[in-house]
């Protein structure tokens, strides 16, 4: 990794040069520094932004360029504010990165939105988009499908999630979980690489969820084997502590809310559904701010967990308690509109603003069919390095934090992690369906 | 005696395998993780034409302990659910559910004229009869008399009250409870206040596979469909507790059981797999359906048992015998139920289970095997009797003298879901072939026969979307469509009617769930309904649940049936079993049915358990406090 750092360091410094040779070799250091280390020559900056700077409704119009119309709007009517910190390079694992610059030139899109061709594992299309290509918002979804996310397996445990009457800020319900995640291909770091075997299915990823608290919906647990092909619909099954039955879920209303949230089972990380589920149309390359923080630097609730190690979670203040108390980062972002391809999908579109960097998408804002603001998304990245000791050098972006905010019914639910990146913690066993009748009681 | 030596041996086999654990508790004794919560919940039910029936008041506490993983075991816990009921109903409506339930009766006698009766002991006095003195008539109803008229059929008084208060017709070991073990349910000699107490541990084998076990008192789930037990049976039922109408979680008894799985997870076909046994080393159990006198007597059969033991031990007047029009007063040990064979606990007595199990991509399947006692009464005619009108004791054939008992039962089934995607809905399908079931048979000389059933569900579930309604959240359609076949099943037309097996040969059973939520899934209405295609029953049951907050939940709802409820069949009042006496005419054959009709007491059969509580429509209300 050093090495390439090194070399693209100096590439990037000969730029000029490397321009007019324009030999494969030189292309490719070039195109994986630009899109895994978009910050090495030089932060973004912006007129009148400094660190340290709370951006609140006194101040806002002068940052309207670099912040979402629907987080402009929350702080223009004085819901809450931005304090700004310092941008970071949020470096992903240097295998991950080795395993895009394998493939690279080897990818391609296939015929059909939700075909791909030729990938292993790594960034699937590391370039640069361009206006030019009319997939480029596909490939930029395909960025984020196959993005390093939580790495090869993860686990959050425990996953607080509170619905929130917005105008009260009365929490209405909280639910305590455990999310666990497991890549079965594309694999770089854990064994094995870069697929699990057997794998009969050709499962491109699994989610297991369990249910801790409260006591009507404990030990509901929920499994999700995601094939490769995008084209098929997930298997998910359910166990209800209730029944003591594991029960085979039709997928397919994915727009359904998840345990009474304000999150679509859609919306999960961003994006969960399928790349042919929307059409993508790549917007622009921006630089806004971005919730990127340091987890260890922040003021964290004392009240919702703390456990032997100490550890916190992310706080909530602002309207309704529906905010994180986080510090945002000027960033490099893909500006990404994905509009369903079923037309009677209750959204008309969602704008989601891709972290160039990581590939993890902090923002979204979702529009019913009418094309008025119905949703919003922030999910909380903290550098692993400044979060649990375990998560550092992992190269993992880590989920911190979310809030989705129903701004048309004044309801919000908001998220606090603990994200553990620990293959311990999510052995393949964990992910098949026995597992959940095992596990139940 | 033998019973306390078998019963030594069973706690015997508990201590022993308490002992055998010891190391593992010694070896992984620091602890993880340890949980504890459990709730508060009060259910009042108002009957229609009854009132109050029921006010349980429930207290659960749920514990478990978790230890760290040592060398090749993993996964270790300790769970324990304890559970403490009083219903305030034998209390608060005693005139019908409690000591003051019940009264003096009196038994149609058609001879009079249509509708006619006799006063308890003044029917025809056979030459060995029996004295009032010793069966007073008091605290007992008409068998069936809340659901039908006796309508020119057979009818027998049966005592109401609990059985410390009234021991008429208590079964020993079976429907025996007195007033604290109603009021109290848990509380018994079976420690049922200990719900579930098991150890689960996984064993890490070094190919990678896994043998999960869970050993202790517990449910066992078997299968994929909601309501119906087909392959589910593993676990009696509690029906005293709401009829067929609770989650069975909350209505299976929980049994000591060793349940061990194989588990080979993902393989180059399959994308899991699964080998478990079942060993249900428990004392045998079968379903509680209810003693006569509680509120829930699922198809009146602890009242028709109660009624019959009651003829067995002290006599009583039987309405429209003699000759189909005589209310008829009979001796004591001649017709009813002498005794329940409850099945003691012997290593041969216990019960064994097999299940494979796979995932294949949008399939799942698994293929069952069951060797266990059913949990039905089975009634067995055949023991010795006195002859009503000779004093002699003898078998006599078709008399409707009985012991209960459970026989054995072999089940071998499977069932499977698959994932359609092209429609986005689940089918689930499960079936079980069962070998050695009896039922009763009025063509027999010991009046029941053993069939071979078959036994199905096929369910649908599928979630959609009604915008008008709700825009962010779907609502589940779950149908299922159960059926039974009764393989050996045997019926005949007699001189007055159908007689042999009065269960339908072929039944089907449909329901339909709508559930949907709104504010944020804290308010869910839901709607169930179950139609009995044979009996033309229905019932309807709405509720709403509203969760207050992560602690109160409310739920209000109601239980309607419509359609047809009790039903005739042939009642054996004309089996002949005591010939010549007994003989309609003269070529009227010994242990030979004419097929007499009349609602008692096979009739509940062909009504089921929809039918036969037409009479039950209900309000219920509960709060539950989740802490």
């Amino acid at each position: 990794m050093k090495k390439l750092i090194l070399r693209t360091k100096i590439c990037a410094a000969a730029m000029s040069i490397s321009s007019l040779i324009a030999s494969p070799a030189l292309a490719l250091d070039e195109v994986i520094q630009a899109s895994f280390f978009p910050y090495a020559n030089s932060k973004p900056a912006f007129d009148g932004l400094s660190v340290g700077l709370v951006i609140d409704q006194s101040n806002v119009a002068e940052f309207k360029d670099i912040i979402d119309p629907a987080f402009y709007s929350f702080i223009e009517k004085g819901w809450t504010s931005i304090t700004v910190g310092d941008t970071s390079s949020l470096e992903l694992h240097q295998s991950y990165i080795d395993a895009s610059a394998k493939g690279y030139g080897n990818v391609q899109l296939g015929k059909e939105t939700g075909e791909i061709i030729g990938w292993q594992a790594g960034r699937p299309f590391p370039a640069e988009p361009s206006n030019e290509d009319a997939r480029a918002g596909e490939k930029l979804a395909w960025n984020y499908k196959y993005g390093y996310n939580w790495g090869d397996s993860a686990a959050i445990s425990p996953f607080y999630w509170k619905y929130k009457n917005m105008e009260s800020a009365k929490v209405e319900r909280t639910i305590k979980f455990n999310f666990h995640f497991l890549n079965f291909k594309g694999r770089v770091i854990q064994q094995p690489t870069p697929e699990i075997i057997p794998n009969p299915s050709d499962l491109f990823r699994s989610i297991y969820v369990q249910v801790l608290a409260p006591d009507d919906v404990r030990n509901t647990q929920l499994l999700i084997h995601r094939a490769a092909d995008d084209l098929k619909r997930d298997n998910s099954w359910l166990y209800l502590g209730f029944q003591r039955r594991v029960r085979r879920l039709a997928t397919g209303q994915v727009t359904d809310a998840f345990l009474g949230s304000d999150l679509m089972i859609e919306d999960f990380e961003g994006y969960n559904g399928r790349i042919s589920d929307m059409n993508w149309k790549y917007k622009s390359t921006r630089y806004m701010l971005m919730p990127f923080f340091n987890h260890n630097d922040l003021t964290l609730d004392n009240e919702t967990h703390e456990d032997e190690d100490g550890y916190k979670v992310v706080a909530f203040s602002g309207k309704g308690d529906c905010f994180p108390n986080i510090t945002w980062q000027l960033r490099k972002v893909y500006e990404v509109e994905a509009m369903p391809v079923n037309e009677s999908h209750p959204l008309s579109k969602r704008v989601h603003f891709m972290d160039a960097q990581t590939f993890t998408i902090p923002r979204t804002v979702s529009y019913d069919r009418k094309g008025t603001m119905w949703k919003t998304f922030t999910i909380g990245q903290t550098h692993p390095d400044h979060h649990l000791p375990a998560n550092k050098g992992s190269g993992v972006s880590i989920d911190d934090a979310f809030s989705m905010i129903d701004v048309q019914a004044n309801h919000c639910t908001t998220g606090q992690f603990k994200g553990q990146v620990d293959p311990e913690l999510s052995p393949p066993s964990m992910f098949s369906v026995q597992h959940l009748r095992a596990t139940g009681s | 005696m033998r019973k306390n030596t078998q019963n030594m041996k069973f706690m015997m086999l508990k201590v022993a395998l308490g002992l055998a654990l010891w190391p593992v508790f010694q070896q992984v004794s620091f602890a993880k993780e340890a949980r504890v919560n459990g709730y508060f919940e009060n259910a009042t039910y108002i009957r229609d034409g009854v009132g109050l029936s029921k006010f349980r008041n429930t207290l659960q506490i749920e514990a478990e302990k978790s230890f760290k993983s040592t060398g090749s075991l993993s996964n270790m816990s300790v769970n324990g659910t304890f559970r403490v009921t009083y219903d305030g109903v034998y209390d608060l409506n005693e005139d019908d559910f409690g000591n003051q339930a019940g009264g003096a009766i009196s038994l149609e006698n058609t001879i009079e004229g249509p509708g006619s009766t006799v006063i308890f002991g003044e029917g025809l006095a056979l030459p060995f009869t029996f004295d009032t003195a010793n069966h007073p008539n008091e605290g007992m109803l008409v068998l069936g008399e809340h659901l039908h008229p006796t309508d020119g059929g057979v009818a027998f008084g049966v005592p109401v009250r609990p059985c410390d208060t009234d021991s008429r017709g208590c079964l020993n070991g079976y429907l025996d409870r007195d007033i604290d073990e109603l009021r109290f349910q848990e509380l018994n000699d079976r420690l049922d206040f200990i719900r579930e107490l098991y150890f689960d541990f996984d064993l890490n084998l070094d190919n990678g596979n896994i043998i999960s076990t869970r050993l202790g008192k517990q449910q066992v789930i078997w299968g994929r469909t909601d309501l119906f037990r087909v392959l589910d049976v593993i676990n009696p039922v509690d029906y005293s507790r709401n009829n067929i109408y609770d989650e069975l979680e909350d209505i299976r008894i929980p049994m000591w059981i060793l349940k061990t799985d194989y588990r080979m997870g993902a393989t180059e076909t399959f994308d899991d797999l699964n080998l478990q046994l079942i060993w249900n080393f428990d004392r045998f159990r079968p379903n509680d359906l209810g003693q006569c006198g509680q509120p829930n007597v699922i198809l009146d059969a602890g009242c028709f048992f109660r009624g019959m033991n009651t003829l067995w031990e002290n006599g009583g007047t039987v309405a429209n015998f003699a000759g189909g029009v005589v209310a008829t007063d009979f001796g004591p040990g001649q017709i009813g139920i002498r005794q329940a064979e409850m099945p003691s606990w012997s290593l041969s007595n216990t019960q064994v289970g097999l299940k494979f199990e796979g995932v294949l991509g949008d399939l799942g399947f698994s293929l069952n095997a069951l060797n266990y006692r059913s949990q039905m009464p089975s009634l067995r005619g055949g023991i010795p009797a006195q002859n009503s009108f000779t004093g002699e004791v003898a078998a006599w054939p078709a008399l409707i003298a009985f012991d209960i008992h459970f026989p054995r039962v072999q089940l071998l089934g499977g069932s499977m879901d698959y994932y359609s995607q092209g429609i986005d809905t689940v089918f689930r399908l499960e079936a079980a072939h069962t070998s050695g079931e009896e039922f009763a048979n009025t063509l027999k000389e010991n009046l029941y026969s053993e069939s071979n059933v078959l036994r199905y569900v096929i369910g649908v579930d599928k979630n959609i979307f009604i915008p008008l309604l709700n825009d962010s959240k779907a609502f589940l359609f779950s149908g299922q469509i159960f059926g039974q076949h009764i393989l050996d099943h045997q019926r005949e037309e007699r001189l007055l009617g159908a007689a042999g097996i009065p269960d339908w040969e072929e039944n089907w059973t449909a329901t339909m769930l709508i559930k949907g939520w709104w504010m944020n899934d804290r308010l869910s209405p839901q709607l169930i309904v179950a139609h009995d295609v044979r009996a033309e029953a229905t019932a309807i049951a709405m509720s709403v649940e509203w969760i207050f907050s992560d602690n109160l939940k409310l739920t209000g709802g109601v239980n309607f049936k419509l359609g047809t409820g009790a039903r005739k069949f042939d009642d054996c009042r004309t089996c002949n079993p005591f010939s010549p006496f007994t003989a309609a005419f003269d070529e009227h054959d010994e242990g030979s049915t004419l097929g007499l009709q009349g609602f008692e007491p096979l009739g509940r059969f062909q009504s089921g358990p929809i039918g036969m509580a037409q009479k039950e429509d209900e309000l219920q209300f509960s709060v539950r406090y989740s802490f």
